[in-house]
């Protein structure tokens, strides 16, 4: 459990430390962006599937919604703007342990799932705010994508608090 | 305080019967207001205004402009949306006086309040 929390929180910090010596353009803002929230719409799916807690299965269908809802505005923005999404090391670094995390809590089941998906989605919201207020928000060029990424920051801040209050009620 | 209360008692039939008698010009000045509609704007996991002050009868919308969907859930039980989807909206009429905090239950963090005098 601990090995996926520190995998997810070190490929996440990605985010923060490669745009720290470069920022990221517009087309590799919404790589980020859009592969940041399809990891977490798939280990929401994992969770309403999986988890046993009725908070835990919900708060997996939310992260399914809200995430598929950002994504959504993210690709019609992109599409608008005629920018194509440009993988990088950071949406790279995202995928892979978004696979991760997903292979490390499919050999889970139980009250150990239910800690292991909320642990990681706890330090993932840490990670894509750090990223939102260190890098991605200031970095934008467009203003369209700026406002949508001011738009959906305080989606990140809930969904945190959140996913702390059911860590709390999990026993840490 | 009990003097001046029973002097409003006195009072209010007298202001009353000069309004009556002032004619019917006057009487439609003081006819009861229409209900109004209020918008509330939900947007950015914020309602806006956060907090509504409303007249009994009037109604309110709920217009979600965020991404994904919100409700409008009274803590006391007095109203539920239930799920407004993104770009959708809930129009409620508020009959009875009273403070009502209310939030998203999708969203811990949203909280709002409407009172109605």
């Amino acid at each position: 459990m601990k090995t996926a929390g520190v995998f997810a929180a070190s490929a996440l910090l990605l985010i923060a430390t490669t745009a720290a010596a470069r920022s990221p353009n517009d087309a590799q803002i919404a790589a980020i962006v859009v592969t940041a929230n399809q990891v977490d719409i798939d280990a929401g799916k994992l969770a309403e599937s999986r988890g046993t807690k009725v908070d835990v299965k919900s708060f997996g269908r939310r992260m399914v919604a809200d995430h598929s809802g950002v994504n959504k505005a993210a690709v019609d923005l992109v599409t608008k703007l005629k920018v194509t999404p440009e993988s990088n090391a950071t949406s790279d670094s995202l995928k892979a342990g978004g696979e991760e995390n997903l292979a490390h809590l499919k050999g889970l089941t139980g009250a150990a799932f239910d800690k292991a998906y909320i642990d990681h989605e706890v330090a993932y919201h840490e990670q894509v705010l750090a990223a939102l207020d260190k890098t991605l928000i200031p970095s934008a060029k467009n203003p369209e994508l700026k406002a949508l990424l001011v738009k959906v920051r305080p989606a990140f801040v809930d969904h945190l608090e959140h996913a702390r209050k059911i860590q709390a009620s999990l026993g840490g | 305080m009990r003097a001046g209360a029973s002097g409003f008692k006195v009072l209010f039939p007298a202001a009353l019967a000069c309004a009556a008698l002032s004619g019917p010009m006057r009487v439609q000045v003081d006819a009861a207001p229409k209900p109004a509609v209020h918008e509330v704007a939900i947007e950015g996991l914020s309602f806006h205004p956060e907090t509504l002050v409303v007249a009994a009868g009037d109604t309110i919308l709920w217009v979600n402009k965020d991404l994904f969907p919100h409700t409008v859930t009274a803590d006391a039980g007095a109203f539920d949306s239930h799920e407004i989807a993104a770009g959708r909206s809930w129009r409620y009429t508020a009959a009875r006086k009273g403070t009502y905090p209310y939030r998203c239950t999708l969203h811990p963090t949203m909280h709002g309040e409407l009172r109605v005098k």
